[in-house]
């Protein structure tokens, strides 16, 4: 496999969603950028390490008619606080998370999602449980597939790009060929075959029960939708109940 | 660029520094600020919150100051003039985002209203120990552009200037202003719209398939696109070529960094602004910024009684540095007096211009209290009278 299947499966949500694609901003984050936009062509800011969701913020904010989607690899340690406050502020940002479980370019140093990884005395901490923080902090769309699942990926990222509020969609991937263009080694290729088959889709599952771990199979699904206003639905609304006639609807 | 009528509160108004600074952006167009409040920088947030409605400006509150500049530089990529307000640790916890705002060549503005340290030191305090972390605060090299007002009025007129620069050359700008100038009120003269001045970045006029966003004009200043008007640009904070694509070879990082302080220091000259009182025939010279120069007038006068011929040269551009300036009147005076509230930042600065052709006499003060005229005074009077070459700057 020379090129991701989230490359095209993000290319047909677009053309599903039917956004115009000048409107669409990707901001990334972490050690590399991702190749999507090299082959896609979308505007993409690669910023500091785990600050892609407020960099997102003020670009949403600067111009609402943005479509702004983040591409993170793991967005739990350096962005999690922005993470957390992104979706309670229910900014209008999709979050496209590749979750690889750790950190392949740097030795494979563990990630916060990972229960087991190249570590002298291995690692004792418990994961994080990523849908389960975005449902807990009021996410309106939470969904997690693997790069596989083609199909419902495809949905999943139409439904989200075409919602309006943080809309969290976490994806079980290994990384190397989607973040740094190397093409996937044998070893990928197997283990993103691997991650398909040991999964199991429970759609509306409660994100409580969906953790990943090495007994159980990955669950996966669309777990989570509600509608909610967006900062800037209740930012107008507070504005123009407060100041009057004279404030500017913001869009 | 004309300026926005709606946003210019022409006459005159008894307001504190903080609140000047809001007024000055406003006036300059400034219609984002992405912010995390601590004091004494509070009045400033309040200030924009008041007249956001009135003037269509966006403020959001974020939940740290890592992505309060984060949305600010994010802001600035959409066309707006963006600004944050912060306060000593704040401005330690923005150094990541000055960085990226720097190789992503980004203009914004932030201020950052001193107060004492290390760490949270008295919140409330007057002191000026950023000016050495406003200039290398971020990791690598960079040029940036740091300003410093000493009185409301003039952090109205600076905080216009400070967003002509973000958008002529592209940078973050520093407004350093200090607890004691943020709260003091004074009448504010803002003058009738038509006479701002104001400059707006230069956007890249071509056929959209032909932009490249790091392709220097004959000022070493790329022009800028707003994202999502079609140019389909690719920015990173990696060093990058001229497409904005990463390219990790030290020819690159060459082509990539050395425009970033060539395109300061080249019209260093533009941006470099001083005050000079009486230094013609003087012997001794005061060189002060900030809060500290309020009071070197009346230690001036008092020396002056003792027959010191005095002048005073007050900083308003701290970096770039006036190097040219101070290395020439270095050579025709006996010594420097330098009071600032920090234990000796600029005052190292200034020992180096002098390049041993004069003595630096340095007043510190660890920050919550201004100098006294006094101390002042007889540090101007000590420096007439010692003869000898000074060996050491600071003595602990």
């Amino acid at each position: 496999m020379k090129i991701h299947p989230l490359f095209s499966t993000f290319a047909n949500a677009v053309k599903k969603a039917e956004i115009e694609s000048d409107k669409i901003c990707l901001v990334s984050d972490f050690l590399y950028q991702p190749k999507i936009s090299e082959y896609l062509g979308f505007d993409l800011f690669h910023v500091t390490r785990g600050r892609s969701i407020p960099f997102a913020t003020g670009m949403k904010l600067g111009n609402p008619k943005l479509k702004v989607v983040v591409f993170v690899g793991d967005l739990i340690t350096l962005g999690g606080n922005h993470f957390m406050h992104a979706s309670r502020r229910n900014m209008d940002i999709v979050v496209i998370c590749v979750n690889n479980f750790l950190y392949p370019k740097i030795n494979g140093k563990k990630s916060p999602t990972i229960k087991s990884a190249f570590s002298p005395y291995s690692v004792f901490e418990r994961p994080v449980n990523i849908p389960h923080v975005a449902r807990s902090s009021r996410a309106v769309y939470v969904a997690r597939w693997t790069a596989l699942h083609k199909k419902e990926l495809t949905e999943s990222m139409t439904r989200a790009l075409g919602k309006s509020g943080f809309s969290v969609i976490e994806v079980i991937s290994p990384g190397n060929c989607y973040f740094a263009g190397i093409p996937a080694s044998p070893k990928e290729n197997e283990l993103i075959e691997f991650y398909h088959k040991n999964s199991e889709i429970k759609n509306d599952e409660d994100t409580k029960n969906v953790e990943i771990t090495a007994e159980k199979k990955i669950i996966v699904g669309k777990f989570f939708e509600k509608k909610r206003p967006t900062y800037i639905d209740s930012y107008n609304e507070r504005h123009s109940k407060v100041i009057g006639d004279k404030f500017k609807i913001y869009e | 660029m004309k300026a926005n009528s709606k946003g210019v509160l022409t006459g005159t108004h008894n307001l504190s520094g903080n609140e000047a600074i809001i007024e000055g952006a406003f006036a300059a167009g400034c219609r984002f600020l992405g912010v995390y409040p601590i004091s004494p920088s509070l009045e400033a947030t309040d200030r924009f919150l008041q007249r956001s409605g009135e003037v269509d400006a966006t403020f959001v509150q974020m939940e740290d100051e890592i992505s309060a500049l984060a949305a600010v530089l994010g802001a600035s990529w959409t066309g707006k003039k963006s600004m944050s307000v912060t306060s000593g640790s704040g401005l330690s916890n923005m150094m990541e985002h000055i960085g990226l705002g720097i190789m992503l060549q980004t203009p914004c503005v932030i201020v950052n209203v001193q107060r004492t340290g290390p760490s949270l030191g008295i919140p409330n305090g007057v002191a000026q120990g950023d000016t050495m972390q406003a200039r290398w605060g971020s990791h690598g090299d960079y040029e940036t552009i740091v300003l410093t007002p000493n009185s409301p009025q003039e952090c109205f007129d600076l905080t216009i200037k400070a967003f002509n620069f973000s958008e002529r050359f592209r940078v973050p700008v520093l407004l350093l202003t200090d607890a004691y100038i943020a709260q003091k009120k004074t009448l504010v003269k803002i003058p009738p719209t038509k006479d701002l001045k104001l400059i707006s970045r230069k956007l890249f006029k071509g056929a959209k398939n032909k932009y490249l966003p790091y392709k220097n004009d004959k000022n070493l200043v790329p022009p800028m696109v707003n994202v999502g008007d079609g140019y389909r640009f690719h920015v990173t904070g990696l060093t990058h070529d001229e497409r904005g694509y990463p390219v990790m070879t030290s020819e690159c990082q060459e082509a990539c960094v050395r425009p970033l302080m060539e395109k300061i220091t080249k019209y260093q000259d533009e941006i470099i602004e001083y005050e000079e009182v009486e230094t013609d025939d003087a012997d001794v010279v005061v060189i002060s910024y900030g809060a500290t120069s309020t009071v070197v007038s009346k230690a001036i006068s008092l020396a002056k009684k003792d027959g010191i011929k005095v002048g005073s040269f007050r900083l308003i551009t701290i970096w770039p540095f006036p190097e040219k300036r101070v290395r020439k009147l270095a050579q025709k005076i006996d010594a420097f007096v330098i009071p600032e509230i920090n234990f000796g930042q600029i005052a190292f600065e200034i020992e180096r211009c002098a390049a041993g052709n004069c003595n630096v006499f340095f007043v510190p003060i660890l920050g919550g209290g201004l100098p006294t005229p006094e101390d002042i005074c007889k540090s101007i009077i000590k420096a007439s009278k010692e003869k000898k070459k000074i060996e050491k700057l600071i003595e602990l």
